[in-house]
Order: structure tokens, then C-alpha cells, then sequence
């Protein structure tokens, strides 16, 4: 008999090679172009909050895990993509400027997302909502005046830019729906308006969110639930939202072009591409997923027109997150299964 | 490729080699002869240790209807009967046999027939056939395989367990679906086979036709292979040939065939594919079934591949009975020290631990890992990515099953289908947190029936 010691173990012997740091390199390759256009628009604050955000939380899931005594997994780099989202959804930060979002937003923002979001309910794949989010949501109610506190857009290149806090698209369409009609589409896809660091660029998000959906790393139904919720939301908000009936539109392109306004404002595509696909408080079932991503998208137009806050993307998702193991509850039928075999 | 393929299952990282067709391995020294290498019952040896055998000669024998005859694969001495570890890793009393080199046949069996062509076959008593087949102790050349005579005649008494879900049971066979295509890349016995046939697979499926009395024959292969004189063959015997996804994991495994080819559902858990009228046999019991047809001699040999990390992956006539680590020899041995060795292929397979476990009718292949190269599972938590439940073909939601089976509420577990899995494994392969998907659910399993059993 040999003596050639064997390993054995159950099927299969072969794994796919994927794994939670693998996918979060994904997520963050798929999140650089949407960086590069805020850093294009905003300069080195936006840079600056990524920076501050994602620090902030790798330094708090340090921390916070060895205190709570859960393993420290930071290289999964789940932290670094945490912080990458909240600080791609928080406005530049400019020290100095008044009204300007102030340095501390984002940090507070890390230490939430891990702290308040992920470590308090047991580490990745325990927690119920997105941290991110639920980070993000704290700082909107606490500050509402800093998360708001968008820049006018500088492309890069621009001598000396004066940063000058801004009203985002949405405020504007909040306080009048007509505002909605000063802005030029293309600025608003590529970016040129005064929004978070990296919501703004649809382009880019867009890029990034399919490329996420081709090496699936994302499932495509949530981010086609969102934007097909959304645009059916938005264009039968166009019928029946009495502010809009009086501007009265003419030409179905008009129509289009409401819709087209809600899917490139707010945090809409991030919240499609990124953070509503967020594997562990999405659902995994095909038609939960789908239903999600439309809840997600109605919400969002519904809030927008009728809510009291500003956007309805972010807290859309949140909710949305707590229906998770009711949207799983839609299953596939079982192949082979026939009458009550079991 | 239908609409739900192209989302479920994996494509591997590898795509499969072209199949050669098959070369002869060397024969053994010694070959070692499990006396049951099937599922069903074990054979009583017929030899003592001392005993001059002939090469085909029967060694072992037994009356139930679910156990293949042994046959000597080797001419030569018998040394001893000892009991080893078989292709399911079950110690099993085994025959051992010293070569001495003639290949000296014995004189053929009395039952045996000699047939040269198809045509041939379709006058011939089914009964008849049937009879030279069990005496050449043929088995399906697959995992769990049973006795062709079992295969192919029809149960004693119907089972329980369908009429109690009170849909109609068919257990008549209208199709054999023909498998050409081999579900665990890169072990390619059938496609192997394929790229090498000759008359014998015209007079094979010919005669299990006629057995299992189907009506139509679909011989399933894959998209793209080199098909030779078959279309021919197909088209004056009314067969037909269907292109399937074999090589997009795991649509090559029997329930999928079924599906894509007929639309109906082998029901799971312990349906086979008789209980919707399919009967689907792999191209290289086809082949066996033609050749002993053809020769009247017993089957010694069986195809074989032997791919993974080794130097010369390939597919050979391998002599029932040869050890692994002559197989491996063969193959230009293994590249770097062999950490996993497995029968079977690498999705599918059993890992062994013993480098003498033989070759056996039911052993499809060996897939060698070097130690370099072996992965491991982890304990991670699921982070619910919901990958697993894209994948699964069967619809099932894995994470939910392991993480149910993890933490002990089998019977939940059950109530959510778990015992429908066919352990394809391509949940453990696309998840990202490393879980021991198919191992937990394996255990769930077991935990089940045992307690269902009490
Ligand atoms: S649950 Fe079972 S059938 Fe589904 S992918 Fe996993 S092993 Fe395959
Ligand atoms: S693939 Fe793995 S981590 Fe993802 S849901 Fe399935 S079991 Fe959980």
C-alpha cells in the first residue's frame, strides 16, 4: 500500500476562484469611473472625501472588531468599499468655505457605516440593511444643511477654482417642478451640476454598474427593477401630478423627459448600479430581486414628488431592505418536484 | 443554448480539450478485481487464491439479478482475496490476479453471441440478448451504475413512493437517449468514445433498443464535436441526433439531458429517469454492449480518462482492475506531488486516499490535483450574494439550505426542498465566502433519512 498521504474532501474539487475580496476589487474597479468624473467636477475635495470616508472606516472596523472581538477581515475590503459608497454619496468637503460640507461629515459617516451598520449586528452577511445607507440616513437627519451642501461644478483644469455651495437639481425641483426645465440634459448624464462626489455621473455609473452586471458580480435584475420602476413611476407622475398637468407637455418626448430627469438626478443610478444590488440585504431570488428593484424605483419618483425629504432613492432602499426575506420568499418552482414527493 | 441555461449553471474556467479517441493502457502487473463494482449486490468468488485464470474467465458469480459478473481481465494467477477500498470507497472483498503476460482467453461462454451487424440484432430474441449481456457482466459505465440486466428489464414491483403524489407512473420506456456528451469536464469517456467508434455502436445501441423497447433513440452530443459516419447511421435507422449544451456544467448530467431532450422532469428525490419512460445510457456502455455483442467475449476494459494534473491528460482502454497509480503512470504521471486524487470528475467525483484502488466498471476517470493546486473551503459567513441561487439548476436557494443545514434544523431544511439537490456542486463553486456548500447539504441529507429512517 502507498504511503502518499491524500487530501479528501467532499465534491466539488474545483472552486470558481471567486471570492469576497475578489468581488469587492470588482466593486471598486467598477466605482473608479464614477470617481474620476466627481474628481473631474470637484476637484481635490472630492478626492478628499473619498479619502476621509474610506480611512475612516477601515480604521473603525479595526477598532471596532477587535472591541467587539469578531475576526478583523479587513482584507476582504469590505471597509474600503464601504467607505468608497458613502464617500461617493456625501457632498465635497472644502475646509474653510461656510456652509461647505465640514471635514468631519464623512469621517463620522465611516465609523457609522461599520460601526452603526455592520459590526453592531455581527460582521458582513449579518447585517439587515445596507450600512452604507443606514450611515448616510443618520448623517441626512442629524445635518441635513451639510449633506446637502453640494459645489458648483469646476472641471479640472479650472484656474483657482472658487468653490461656491450650490442647490442641487432635486431642491430646485422640490421648490418648483418648472425648475426642472432649466437644466440641459447632457450636463445632467455627465455630471455638470451640483451633486454628491460621484451620484452625478450617470455616464460613469452606468459604465460601472454593467460592467458589474457582466462578470456577475450583480444580478441584473435589481439595477433593471430600479430603472424600469422609476421611469413607469416617473412617467405616471407625468399624468397625474397636478403641477406637472399644468405645465402641460405635449409630446410623449416630453413625458420621456421627466423621467429621464429623475433617472440622471439624485442618487438614483448609484443607488440602481451599487447600492440597492448590495449582496447581503438584497434578496436572492430571481423575482424577489426584480420586485425589489421596482419598489425601490416607485418609492424613489413618489418621495420625490409627494415625500417631505429631498431624494427617496437612498431611503427607498432602505425599506426596501427591511422586505428582504419577504421578497424571498417568491421562489422558483423546483425542478423534478412533483405533487408532495418531499 | 435555451434561454434558462444561459443564466443557470457555470461555465468552467477551462475549456474542455478536443477528445482524441481512445489508446490502450498497458496491462498491469496485477490487476485487483472488486467482486461488486456497481451499485447492488457483491459476487461470490469462484476462484482460490492459487487458481490459473484465463482472461475472461468468471471469478466471481451471483444470482440476484443486481450484480454483474466478475470476469479475469488478466491471464494468470489469482494470489489472494483481500478486501480494499472500490470506486465508493466501501472495502469490498477483492480478487487479486498476477499477470503473466499470454492474455490466454478462456472459451467463450455458452450464452454468447456473435453478431455482426445491426440487422442482425433486430432478429435476434431480446431475451436472448439480454442473457449475453448479463454473462458479460456489463454494468453502466457511470457512478452508481446498476447491472445492465437490472438496467434494462423492467423493475419487479413498482415503488411506492410515486403513488402516493398520485400522478400517473409510466414505467414503460418510449426513449433512449444516448449520451455522448460527459457532464464532468475534462473527464471525456463518452466523447472519447465517440471520436473513436466503430461498428459497434451501430449493433449497441441497436440491441438496447430492442431490449428496453424504445421507439425513438435520441443520441445527444455535443455542440461542435466530429461526429464521423454517424449522421449516416442515424438517418437509415430513423435516429435522431440532437446538439446539446453538455459542456455548460452542469446541463450534461442524465435529469438535465432529459429535460432539454423531452421536456419532462426525472421527479426528484428518488425518481429515475424510468419513471417518465426515459432510459439514457453514457455512449460507453453502448459501446461495451456493442462489442460484446460483436465478439462474444466478456468486457476486460473500459474507457477511461485520466486528466487534471498529469502530463499527458487522455482517455484510454483501461483493464478493469488496474490500480490508479498505474493509471496515472500511464498518463505520463503525475506534474508535482498529487495532493487530490480523484474518481471521477473534478465537479462530481470522490476523492480517494488509496492509490490502489482499481479501475472499475463504474469509475469514469481520474482527475489528479497536485498539492500546489489543492483548494479548501472556508467557515466563512454566507454573505448573501444570492450567486449560489443563480446558478443552481435545479431552482433550489442554496444559501438558505446551508446555512439551515449548518446550524441543525434538518427538517426546515427538507421543507425547503433540500432533498431535491442533485449535488452538482455549482453552489459551492461560484460562492464567493468559500462555503462547503455541497458538504453541508450532504449533511442535511444524511441527517434527514436517518431520522426518517427511525
Ligand atoms: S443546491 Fe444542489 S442542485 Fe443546487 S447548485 Fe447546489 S449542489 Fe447543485
Ligand atoms: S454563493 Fe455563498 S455567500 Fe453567496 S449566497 Fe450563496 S452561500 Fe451565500
Amino acid at each position: 500500500m502507498s504511503k502518499q498521504l491524500l487530501t479528501v474532501s467532499t465534491s466539488p474539487h474545483m472552486l470558481g476562484g471567486m471570492s469576497v475580496r475578489s468581488m469587492h476589487v470588482e466593486y471598486i474597479i467598477a466605482l473608479i469611473p464614477a470617481l474620476a468624473t466627481g474628481v473631474y467636477y470637484f476637484g481635490w475635495p472630492a478626492l478628499l472625501t473619498v479619502l476621509l470616508a474610506t480611512g475612516s472606516a477601515v480604521v473603525c472596523e479595526l477598532a471596532l472588531t477587535k472591541l467587539a472581538k469578531q475576526p478583523t477581515k479587513l482584507d476582504d475590503l469590505h471597509a474600503v468599499v464601504m467607505g468608497l459608497l458613502l464617500g461617493l454619496i456625501l457632498p465635497p468637503v472644502v475646509a474653510g468655505l461656510e456652509d461647505a460640507c465640514p471635514w468631519w461629515i464623512p469621517v463620522v459617516g465611516g465609523a457609522l457605516a461599520v460601526g452603526l451598520g455592520k459590526v453592531l449586528f455581527g460582521g458582513i452577511g449579518a447585517y439587515p440593511m445596507n450600512p452604507v445607507l443606514i450611515a448616510w440616513a443618520a448623517l441626512a437627519l442629524s445635518w441635513p444643511e451639510h449633506t446637502m451642501a453640494f459645489l458648483d461644478p469646476m472641471p479640472w483644469g479650472t484656474e483657482d477654482p472658487e468653490w461656491v455651495v450650490s442647490t442641487a437639481p432635486l431642491v430646485e425641483f422640490k421648490n418648483d417642478i418648472g425648475n426642472m426645465l432649466s437644466y440641459e440634459m447632457a450636463n445632467l448624464w455627465s455630471g455638470m451640476y451640483p451633486s454628491a462626489v460621484g451620484a452625478g455621473g450617470s455616464w460613469a455609473l452606468l459604465l460601472g454598474g454593467v460592467y458589474l452586471i457582466i462578470r456577475r458580480i450583480v444580478p441584473w435584475q435589481i439595477p433593471l427593477g430600479v430603472l424600469a420602476g422609476l421611469i413607469g413611476m416617473a412617467l405616471l407622475a407625468t399624468y397625474t401630478d397636478s403641477r406637472i398637468v399644468e405645465m402641460e407637455l405635449e409630446t410623449f418626448n416630453d413625458h420621456w423627459n421627466v423621467a429621464l430627469f429623475h433617472m440622471a438626478t439624485g442618487g438614483l443610478m448609484i443607488t440602481a448600479f451599487f447600492l440597492a444590488p448590495e449582496p447581503v440585504s438584497s434578496p436572492m431570488t430571481p423575482w424577489g430581486m426584480l420586485l425589489f428593484g421596482v419598489g425601490i424605483g416607485v418609492m424613489t419618483v413618489l418621495v420625490r414628488h409627494w415625500g417631505a425629504p429631498i431624494d427617496g432613492a437612498f431611503y427607498g432602499v432602505l425599506i426596501m431592505n427591511a422586505a428582504t426575506p419577504l421578497f424571498d420568499r417568491i421562489r422558483p418552482r423546483v425542478l423534478g418536484k412533483v405533487g408532495s414527493s418531499a | 443554448m435555451s434561454v434558462a441555461q444561459w443564466f443557470k449553471g457555470i461555465s468552467l474556467r477551462r475549456p474542455p480539450a478536443p477528445a482524441a479517441s481512445p489508446s490502450e493502457a498497458p496491462a498491469p502487473e496485477r490487476v485487483y478485481l472488486p467482486l461488486r463494482q456497481h451499485r447492488g449486490d457483491v459476487c461470490e468468488p469462484q476462484v482460490q487464491p492459487g487458481d490459473q485464470v484465463a482472461l475472461g474467465q468468471i471469478i466471481g458469480s451471483s444470482e440476484s439479478i443486481e450484480a454483474a459478473l466478475v470476469h479475469a481481465t488478466v491471464s494468470g494467477k489469482v494470489e489472494q482475496i483481500i478486501d480494499i477500498s472500490d470506486a465508493e470507497g466501501h472495502p469490498t472483498p477483492t480478487v487479486v490476479i498476477q499477470n503473466d503476460g499470454k492474455d490466454a482467453w478462456a472459451a467463450p461462454d455458452a450464452d454468447a453471441l456473435i453478431i455482426d451487424n445491426a440487422d442482425q440484432v433486430l432478429q435476434t430474441k431480446p431475451s436472448h440478448l439480454l442473457k449475453a449481456i448479463r454473462k458479460a457482466g456489463l454494468v453502466r459505465a457511470a457512478a452508481h451504475g446498476l447491472p445492465m440486466q437490472a438496467e434494462l428489464s423492467p423493475p419487479m414491483a413498482p415503488r411506492s413512493y410515486l403513488f402516493m403524489t398520485g400522478i400517473p407512473v409510466v414505467r414503460t420506456i418510449d426513449t433512449l437517449i444516448v449520451k455522448a456528451v460527459d457532464a464532468d469536464q475534462p473527464i471525456i469517456p463518452n466523447q472519447a468514445g465517440l471520436a473513436g467508434f466503430g461498428a459497434e455502436l451501430e449493433i449497441g445501441i441497436a440491441a438496447v433498443a430492442r431490449i428496453c423497447g424504445a421507439q425513438k433513440v435520441i443520441i445527444a452530443a455535443a455542440k461542435g464535436a466530429d461526429l464521423g459516419q454517424l449522421p449516416q447511421i442515424a438517418a437509415a435507422r430513423e435516429w435522431s441526433i440532437s446538439q446539446v449544451n453538455g459542456c455548460h456544467y452542469p446541463f450534461g448530467l442524465d435529469s438535465m439531458i432529459i429535460n432539454a431532450l423531452t421536456g419532462r422532469e426525472v421527479p426528484t428525490p428518488y425518481g429515475e429517469p424510468r419513471d417518465v419512460g426515459v432510459l439514457i445510457e453514457p455512449l460507453a456502455t453502448i459501446l461495451d454492449v456493442g462489442r460484446v455483442l460483436r465478439t462474444g467475449r466478456p468486457v476486460i476494459d473500459r474507457l477511461f480518462t485520466v486528466a487534471g494534473d498529469v502530463a499527458k491528460p487522455q482517455t484510454f482502454r483501461a483493464r478493469l482492475g488496474t490500480p490508479m497509480a498505474e493509471m496515472i503512470k500511464a498518463a505520463g504521471g503525475a506534474s508535482g506531488q498529487p495532493g487530490k486524487v480523484i474518481i471521477g470528475g473534478p465537479m462530481m467525483g470522490m476523492a480517494h486516499f488509496d492509490l490502489n484502488t482499481p479501475v472499475t466498471k463504474e469509475s469514469d476517470g481520474l482527475f489528479v490535483i497536485s498539492l500546489a493546486k489543492v483548494q479548501t473551503f472556508s467557515g466563512e459567513p454566507c454573505i448573501h450574494c444570492g450567486r449560489c441561487v443563480q446558478v443552481c439548476p435545479v431552482n433550489l436557494i442554496p444559501a438558505e439550505l446551508g446555512k439551515m443545514c449548518q446550524y441543525g434544523h434538518y427538517e426546515e431544511a427538507a421543507d425547503k426542498d433540500l432533498m431535491h439537490c442533485i449535488e452538482c456542486g455549482c453552489c459551492a463553486y461560484v460562492c464567493p465566502a468559500k462555503r462547503p456548500m455541497v458538504h453541508l447539504l450532504r449533511l442535511g441529507k444524511t441527517e434527514v433519512l436517518a431520522r426518517r429512517a427511525e
